[in-house]
């Protein structure tokens, strides 16, 4: 049994329950376990605008508290999984800011020494658990399905930090799909941002962002999106009717977290996935 | 008015443009000297689409020392951090970390924050996440929340007060 400390960032264990339920139901079910680890804080990321160097105290402090736990930190926010990847590698080459952190860090009697593994979603289900294990355990595939992924800019980019997935032609996603038996396929928007990164200031213009990309995906004939990010799925789902106003479109397309289609393949009840909790017309796919 | 039009009438800050480049070599190891403006950056910026963003102009901007005309430019804060003009870039100049560097000093300098920035990092300060735990509801019109779906308390830090005072100290902190 492989076991991580299970990093929830703040929109996840928030706002977007269905993410934690589903990967809380389907990962011990692939023998991984989750421990749930006291101390957390935000992961520095939405506040980068304002100050960085608190964004890269916040990244190393959680980093630091998922090191004394002795265990990889499982970070299913592709945001925060950023944060802490670029936090592990700015303090790996500069001593001088990783000195100044580790004498701040040390009133609450923690130290940065980056020796802990991070993991995200995808990489965890298509490395570390593999392929093969996958579609051994699938009890309903997703048959007859063809699914639009997208990855969302923090998982993707940029490479020289180290991401988990292939900056310009991503396909893990696509490989644990098919292992569950549905279809992907490329089309050209995959890369696009989904616009939430400027939701805090300006809305209207994140909206649009939005809406532009569901369109383009509901106009190539697919029948639902896979999403591995909170902040993508809270516009890609939430506010999917919103974000139809801004492009005068009526968008009528199910969005689901990679974990719920990997639950529903596995036979998991479609409650426990938490899939009442989506606001796209999920009920539309007829799943059982 | 664009920053063009501005930037015409505006004087070189050679120390301000100095201690952006110290921060970016620091954060990336990068140098906005290699910038050749191919402009690669500006054809896959995603706020360039929709918001006219320009990350090579940002670019060229810099190596001019025309600081000022972009710190007081609400264009830096229409970048949606993407990551394709770091990802793409020929010379390994981020034009995502320049604006970053630009938007902390516009702060730091005391400008007005925009948006919700300033509520999330006062959220933050008092309970150590962006937000707290929001309601939802169901398809059946049912209200939940974490511990009505059965999902555990949230991690939080034990002593919330040393927490808050290193924060309050980084606050005027810069990189």
């Amino acid at each position: 049994m492989k076991k991580y400390a299970l990093y929830p960032g703040c929109l996840m264990p928030t706002e977007q329950y269905a993410y934690e339920l589903s990967l809380r139901e389907v990962f011990p079910l692939l023998d991984v376990e989750l421990v749930d680890v006291d101390g957390f804080s935000c992961c520095g990321e939405p506040l980068k605008s304002i100050n960085k160097m608190m964004t890269l105290y916040l990244a190393a402090r959680n980093l630091a508290i998922g090191e004394k736990q002795g265990l990889d930190l499982f970070v299913p926010c592709p945001m925060c999984h950023f944060s802490l990847s670029e936090c592990k590698h700015v303090l790996k080459s500069n001593k001088e800011m990783r000195d100044k952190i580790n004498s701040m860090l040390a009133s609450e009697d923690l130290t940065y020494k980056g020796t802990a593994g991070l993991v995200h979603t995808v990489d965890l289900l298509h490395d570390i658990i593999g392929v093969e294990e996958i579609k051994n355990r699938v009890k309903n595939p997703l048959k007859d399905l063809k699914l639009a992924t997208h990855y969302g800019c923090h998982l993707l980019r940029p490479s020289e930090i180290g991401r988990p997935v292939d900056s310009e032609n991503p396909q893990k996603m696509e490989a644990v799909l098919d292992a569950l038996g549905a279809k992907c396929s490329f089309y050209p928007e995959k890369l696009d941002c989904c616009g939430a990164p400027i939701d805090a200031n300006l809305p209207e213009s994140a909206l649009t962002k939005t809406g532009q990309k569901l369109q383009a995906i509901q106009d190539h004939g697919f029948d639902a999106i896979v999403d591995v990010c909170p902040w993508c799925h809270k516009m890609f789902d939430s506010r999917q009717s919103k974000a139809g106003e801004t492009v005068a479109a009526k968008l009528d397309i199910p969005v689901l977290y990679l974990t719920q289609w990997l639950g529903l393949a596995l036979g998991v009840k479609k409650e426990k996935l938490g899939l009442h909790l989506n606001s796209s017309p999920v009920d539309k796919l007829e799943l059982k | 008015m664009s920053i063009v039009d501005l930037t015409s009438m505006a004087e070189a800050q050679a120390e301000l443009r100095k201690e952006i480049n110290a921060r970016l070599a620091k954060l990336q190891n990068e140098s906005s000297e290699y910038c050749f403006q191919c402009a690669k950056c500006t054809a896959g910026c995603e706020a360039h689409k929709l918001l006219e963003l320009e990350p090579h102009k940002i670019v060229a901007l810099l190596k001019r020392g025309l600081i000022d005309e972009m710190v007081n430019s609400d264009v830096i804060w229409t970048c949606m951090s993407c990551f394709k003009c770091w990802e793409r870039c020929p010379q390994k100049v981020a034009p995502v970390e320049i604006l970053n560097a630009l938007k902390n000093m516009a702060v730091a300098s005391g400008k007005q924050i925009p948006g919700k920035y300033t509520a999330m990092l006062q959220s933050v300060l008092s309970i150590c996440l962006i937000q707290d735990v929001q309601e939802v509801t169901t398809h059946e019109g049912k209200t939940m929340k974490r511990d009505t779906l059965g999902l555990p308390p949230l991690s939080k830090p034990t002593d919330a007060s040393k927490f808050q005072m290193v924060l309050t100290k980084l606050a005027v902190e810069k990189i």
